[in-house]
């Protein structure tokens, strides 16, 4: 163990109500880890340690298993290796391999089962002819199926099934199906009713270098796209690909490129918050965050459903759109059937009076203000979920500033090695995984449902709690760091301050955990408990019980909670 | 690719035509004002296959052939307005041998394209539908659909 361990037990002992929680797993030799890890790609591992500017990886490195991130030339060889398997199982060239192996989404064991049930279904399927079907005659000359010019022998070349046709429209035929995708992988004769496959073979013997490079390229695309268990890192220009053994209840993985992304729906890194909430949040945000502020200033909520409705045309009788189909007055948002002559007329609605008078206007306000308010209900968390976003950003490139200069400096200014000040780069990894899971926090409680109002309400004390706690790491890390590096000289306060860091980073580490372990639950301890929790004492024990790592926030609860723990028990 | 393939082998199939075509079709390239023989673009007739409702009906079509040609496939077209579940509003035929990214293959020739067409006429394919009158008739009201086709066919008599 390094020697912040030692720091951090002094720290404790004069401090100890502000810890809780779990530290040795944090602060484990990560290097004993990462073999198991990465168990399956020794290259990878040895990537990921070269790489010093990859910071995002370390962040998620820990509650990471079954993965493998694929370079280039992994997945060439694994491709290659498949390819070799399957052509030496079955006796076949490695072309017709390639060619199975593509058909079944290159699943080894899939191509396996199917041939060896019923090769010769197999074999029509796929267009892997044993025997030409067109004898080819002797003649010297023969007519070319596309230009239907006769053309010398040597002019004339086919695919397995015997078909002639001449080089310059095979030359045609191959470069038209390249350059329209991916497609060329299935290539078959340019006989409509012949099913024979044209391989790579027959590409390599016709095409230009271009779109030999085009066709292998797509044959290496397909390798990672057609196959179940492996996806492209979707970062932009990344041309790493993800490996994931399906299983883990975590779609959590962290590329080498730094991206951190959920394998299951490929955006980015989402817990605690699932994939569908997730996809409906971003559909939400890309339609509506841009335009929210003309949609408040041009339309009004459909008094039934809530959709905002533009008014486009003269008449005032409006109809929503399916599905809803609710047909009201625009200007008194009543329903439409109760117009008409009585009152006043289709086209001048005067209701208005009369419906002060008998008190019904206030239900129309209530419910236009209820529409109102689900738009500045999201209003409220796009702000709060693109501010973390936009803090996260900040962080990243905080993190990059203090691993490329500042670190260096401070090293010199405090006479400390750099080795010793990995517990900033250490918070600042922190700070920045803490805003991802803050930031979906956000899109967890527009999804919570109205009515629950016990989980509402233990939601945002959470929340709030993890908001602070988090400010309170990123306030040290970020200003009261600055003081050692804008000094002249060693400061006496550094260890001071260093034992403060690293005690806030991995208080907020166990907090957030905990918080992400709670909200994937959907909170269920608050489901149990609410019954109580009318009684104030009891409400305040379920939060001290509930959130583990909270402990030490308010300093009765980290003792009286029999969840938390103390850090001399576990952390050596 | 090589510029001339689609002039020759167009050339090819007008010979090939001639020499011997199916029964009551007509194909040809087109005859500028000049007087100059325009191979990209084919006038063609397809009958309706006897025993159907399109019999009698003596269908035209146009044939747009591409520099790709061919391996792309032409572009073919009724009338505007034709009806039949699998025509565009534009006249266009959507049919599968005619689709570039599935269909087509080079060697399908102009005689092939015009006999699966006819084939199309009496087998449309409610699956892929192109125009919203053709294919609601004929998933809705068999008879009105059937009355449509049969006055279509009329609409088109033979050229005599």
């Amino acid at each position: 163990m390094e020697s912040e361990d030692d720091i951090i037990d002094d720290l404790v002992s004069m401090e100890d109500d502000f810890y809780s929680g779990d530290f040795s797993d944090y602060y484990d030799d990560p290097n004993d880890e990462d073999n198991d890890y990465y168990s399956d790609g020794d290259d990878d591992y040895g990537l990921l340690e070269d790489d010093e500017d990859d910071q995002e990886a370390v962040v998620s490195r820990r509650d990471q298993l079954g993965y493998t991130v694929l370079k280039e030339a992994d997945i060439k060889q694994r491709q290659e290796d498949d390819i070799s398997k399957v052509s030496t199982v079955l006796s076949i060239s490695r072309v017709d391999a390639t060619l199975l192996l593509r058909y079944y989404n290159w699943s080894v064991s899939k191509v396996h089962d199917e041939w060896f049930a019923d090769e010769e279904g197999v074999r029509q399927t796929v267009g892997l002819l044993e025997t030409p079907v067109v004898q080819v005659s002797n003649a010297r000359e023969l007519t070319c199926g596309i230009c239907f010019e006769s053309l010398p022998r040597d002019n004339i070349t086919s695919a397995a099934c015997g078909h002639p046709f001449c080089r310059t429209c095979w030359q045609g035929y191959i470069c038209t199906t390249i350059n329209d995708g991916p497609g060329c992988l299935s290539l078959r004769c340019p006989v409509p009713s012949c099913n024979a496959a044209v391989g790579q073979d027959m590409i390599d013997k016709l095409a230009t270098i271009e779109e030999k490079k085009k066709y292998s390229r797509y044959l290496l695309r397909s390798y990672i796209e057609d196959n179940r268990k492996t996806k492209w890192c979707p970062a932009p220009g990344c041309e790493f690909a993800v490996d994931f053994a399906v299983g883990g209840g975590n779609f959590d993985v962290s590329c080498i490129c730094s991206r951190n992304f959920c394998w299951n729906c490929t955006e980015e890194a989402h817990r605690p918050v699932d994939c569908n909430t997730v996809a409906k949040w971003i559909l939400k945000n890309s339609a509506e965050s841009e335009n929210m502020n003309w949609i408040l200033a041009n339309s009004k909520p459909c008094p039934k459903c809530k959709r905002p409705i533009e008014k486009n045309q003269g008449c005032m009788h409006m109809t929503c759109t399916p599905p809803c189909k609710f047909e009201f007055c625009w200007l008194c948002l009543g329903t439409w059937s109760e117009h008409g002559e009585r009152t006043g007329g289709f086209y001048a609605c005067n209701r208005y009076e009369a419906a002060k008078q008998e008190g019904v206007y206030d239900e129309a306000e209530r419910r236009r203000e209820m529409a109102k308010n689900s738009l500045e209900k999201y209003t409220h968390y796009y702000e709060r979920w693109a501010s973390n976003q936009l803090s996260r950003q900040k962080a990243l490139a905080d993190l990059n500033q203090m691993q490329t200069v500042q670190l260096e400096k401070l090293s010199d200014l405090q006479c400390t090695p750099e080795s010793q000040l990995k517990f900033i780069t250490e918070a600042w990894l922190q700070i920045v995984e803490c805003r991802r899971v803050l930031k979906w926090t956000y899109a967890y409680g527009y999804y919570l449902p109205e009515h629950e109002h016990a989980k509402r309400q233990f939601f945002e004390y959470l929340q709030g709690e993890a908001e602070s706690g988090l400010e309170r790491l990123h306030q040290c890390a970020e200003k009261e760091l600055n003081k050692f590096i804008l000094c002249d000289g060693p400061s006496k306060e550094f260890d001071e301050f260093r034992a403060k860091l690293a005690g806030l980073t991995s208080v907020t580490k166990n907090y957030f955990e905990n918080l992400v372990r709670a909200l994937e639950n959907g909170l269920a301890d608050v489901d149990s408990q609410a019954v109580a929790a009318c009684s104030k004492t009891t409400s305040s024990k379920n939060l001290g019980g509930t959130s583990k790592g909270r402990g030490g926030r308010g300093k009765g609860s980290s003792k009286t909670g029999g969840s938390s723990r103390n850090v001399d028990d576990t952390s050596n | 690719m090589s510029g001339g393939i689609a002039r020759g082998r167009l050339a090819e199939e007008r010979k090939a035509w001639r020499k011997n075509h199916p029964h009551g079709f007509v194909a040809k390239p087109e005859t500028l004002p000049d007087g100059t023989v325009n191979l990209m673009v084919w006038h063609c007739t397809i009958p309706g296959k006897a025993g159907t409702d399109w019999e009698g009906g003596y269908f035209p079509l146009t044939l747009h052939f591409s520099e790709d040609y061919p391996s792309k496939p032409p572009k073919c077209k009724f009338p505007q307005g034709f009806f039949h579940p699998n025509v565009y509003p534009s006249g266009t035929v959507c049919l599968s041998i005619l689709n570039e990214d599935s269909g087509w293959r080079p060697a399908i020739t102009v005689k092939q394209i015009l006999v699966g067409i006819q084939d199309l006429l009496d087998a449309p394919n409610p699956a892929d539908p192109a125009q919203t009158e053709g294919y609601h008739l004929f998933i809705q009201d068999a008879n009105e659909y059937k009355r449509r086709v049969r006055q279509q066919a009329k609409q088109y008599p033979p050229l005599v």
